[in-house]
């Protein structure tokens, strides 16, 4: 037997009404596929932000926290380690670069961060291009800034939203900083960073600048008489025995010091949880949507009565009827669900390229297993749900569907 | 192969009103080569006979024989199998898709048993539709005239060259042009050999009748006439 021809006409007929399942179930999938694409991406676009971070040594409090400040960039509580301590752990002869971060300034939105040349050496593995800052009024940008190589900005305090003209007002230092390298891409929010020498922010803050006051040094030894206390640290080490020892010295009643996997296992556990539940909630919208369109269907079918009794009276065998119903409704929970597969891949693309804008993290969706899954459970769900309509209509008696 | 009634009692339970006998021990032969016209007012159980030979309505009593094949004997797939071989059916509404062209709607039999058009029957059917004049517009068939909408009906009828044709009311929503040339083909179709049985109320249909079945409250009756 060959439905289609009455599939498709039936189709043509309620194109507006086909249109209007297909969208629904469209929307549903797509919302579970950008869910659970979307997620996966967060993952591992953490993941790979964090991966060149071997330690962060923090003010004790949330892990989170400090992960946001040392790897996202975000700085949030305004604790600081003691200078004591921070002196100390700046010059850990256990490891093999320590650089401290210091915040607070920003050129047009993109945050201006304190580190040592050894820091940027190592996130961006070589240079693409210039060379490393070696003076302090020189600065090495992310792969993504719009700086040059060779432009100057006056960084300004504060970090302002992007587009805002910081940078150029009253608010900004009175100080020229050249560019003078810009570091590979890490797909991390560093990308967008401003990176210049540390002691170039703690002087622009009235903070002791890690040396003598008549030392223009950049970068480590530093002083412990002219350390002031930092937001956090980035610690490297060559073997990972020494970064477990450094764990253990650094965390106590003064300081924390965490793998990021550590803080992105509890942030994952998180994720996970809130995927589970707007999973649920896509579900259970999926649910309610196939269940309306199968009420719908059965409202359809009744106006095609008159069609499918004629299909009977000419000789069609009632699973010729069952196939073009069921048909009818398998193609637009299908269309529906390969439409809504494609839209979910797109939206978490589109939310993907707005988080990578915002955040810096890059971000690679994917259509993996799950969105695979969860889109052949609906589209099942509904070829199973759309049986019910076919098996209404080929039920009919056709001597008394004649009459009508 | 003949078409017969015999002894048929076909009644059916109406909601409010009981049970309702359309048709009472009625008895009826329908010949080869015969164009016969069911007549009779309305609820006589005209329709209900043609139901019935076409294995649509199965009467509580009797049988409706077609050669030896006893047609409400038949579990209801051979039925419908015996049905899409054996009988055109034509309707008064003529019962188009609309959706499908002209083609579509000739070759829509056709789709019900093979997935794939048997060989000959693309052309059969535009020989069926060149026969019948009906113009090869492409599009929805609800942009024919009436006339031509119902010679499209009669050409699907005819698709798989049924030894049945069975119309009910096939002229009813026809002006008196088209009724005539419709007429006229079930007179040709039963001059070609095939068993041809009407439900009408059109005198132009009954005056080119073989024979005369009358129909009054389930029975036929007595004075039914016999033409030739």
């Amino acid at each position: 037997m060959n439905p289609w021809p009455l599939i498709r006409a039936a189709l043509l007929r309620y194109r507006f009404s086909a249109l209007a399942f297909v969208l629904l179930v469209a929307a549903g999938v797509a919302l579970a596929v950008a869910i659970l694409s979307q997620e996966r991406a967060l993952r591992a676009g953490s993941a790979r932000a964090a991966d060149r971070f071997t330690l962060i040594v923090a003010p004790p409090g949330s892990r989170t926290d400090a992960l946001f400040t040392a790897v996202f960039l975000r700085p949030g509580a305004s604790q600081l380690l003691s200078a004591d301590l921070t002196s100390k752990l700046l010059n850990e002869p256990r490891a093999r670069f320590v650089s401290p971060l210091a915040f607070g300034d920003s050129y047009r939105g993109a945050p201006v961060v304190g580190v040592v040349p050894k820091l940027v050496e190592h996130l961006s593995r070589g240079l693409a291009q210039g060379r490393m800052f070696s003076t302090r009024d020189e600065a090495v940008v992310g792969a993504t800034s719009p700086l040059q190589v060779g432009d100057q900005f006056r960084p300004a305090h504060g970090v302002r939203d992007r587009g805002a003209a910081s940078g150029q007002g009253q608010d900004s230092h009175d100080l020229e900083v050249t560019v003078v390298g810009r570091m590979r891409p890490t797909g991390s929010p560093w990308d967008l960073a401003l990176l210049v020498p540390v002691e170039l922010v703690w002087s622009l803050h009235g903070q002791p600048n890690g040396h003598a006051p008549d030392s223009a040094q950049v970068g480590p030894p530093f002083d412990p008489s002219f350390t002031p206390g930092v937001p956090a640290a980035v610690v490297h080490t060559d073997k990972l025995a020494a970064a477990y020892q450094l764990r253990t010295a650094y965390t106590g009643a003064e300081s924390m010091a965490f793998f990021p996997a550590e803080a992105l296992l509890q942030l994952y556990d998180i994720l996970g949880d809130m995927r589970q539940l707007m999973s649920l909630l896509a579900v259970v919208t999926q649910a309610l949507v196939l269940l309306t369109i199968i009420a719908s269907v059965f409202i359809l079918f009744r106006l095609l009565a008159p069609q499918f009794t004629t299909l009977r009276a000419l000789g069609a065998p009632r699973r010729y009827l069952f196939a073009v119903a069921w048909g009818f409704t398998a193609s637009l929970v299908g269309a529906g669900v390969l439409v809504g597969l494609v839209g979910g891949y797109g939206l978490s693309f589109g939310i993907s390229a707005w988080l990578a804008r915002s955040t810096g993290i890059a971000l690679e969706p994917s259509l993996g297993a799950s969105e695979l899954q969860v889109s052949l459970a609906i589209f099942v769900t509904g070829l199973a749900l759309a049986a019910l309509p076919a098996w209404r209509i080929q039920r009919e008696n056709l001597a008394s569907a004649l009459k009508k | 192969m003949t078409l017969a009634a015999h002894a048929l009692r076909l009644s059916f339970s109406h909601s409010g009103a009981g049970s309702i006998h359309a048709l009472d021990d009625v008895s009826a032969q329908f010949a080869v080569g015969e164009l016969t016209v069911i007549v009779g007012p309305s609820g006589s159980g005209k329709s209900s006979l043609l139901h019935a030979l076409a294995g649509i309505a199965l009467p509580q009593l009797g049988q409706v024989t077609f050669g030896t094949t006893v047609v409400n004997a038949l579990p209801e797939p051979q039925r419908d199998a015996w049905r899409l071989r054996h009988c055109g059916m034509v309707f008064q509404d003529f019962r188009l898709i609309d959706e499908l062209d002209v083609l579509g709607n000739v070759l829509l039999p056709a789709q019900f048993q093979s997935a794939r058009l048997p060989n000959g029957l693309l052309s059969r059917a535009q020989q069926l539709l060149e026969q019948f004049m009906v113009p090869r517009r492409l599009g929805s068939v609800a942009r024919l005239s009436r006339g031509e909408q119902q010679r499209v009906a009669l050409a699907r009828a005819l698709l798989l060259d049924p030894s049945l044709i069975l119309a009910d009311e096939p002229t009813a929503s026809l002006d008196a042009e088209n009724g005539q040339h419709i007429a006229m083909a079930l007179k040709t179709l039963a001059h070609d050999g095939k068993t041809v049985v009407v439900v009408s109320h059109d005198d132009k249909v009954v005056a080119l009748a073989d024979r005369i079945v009358t129909l009054k409250a389930g029975r036929v009756q007595s004075g039914s006439v016999v033409l030739g």
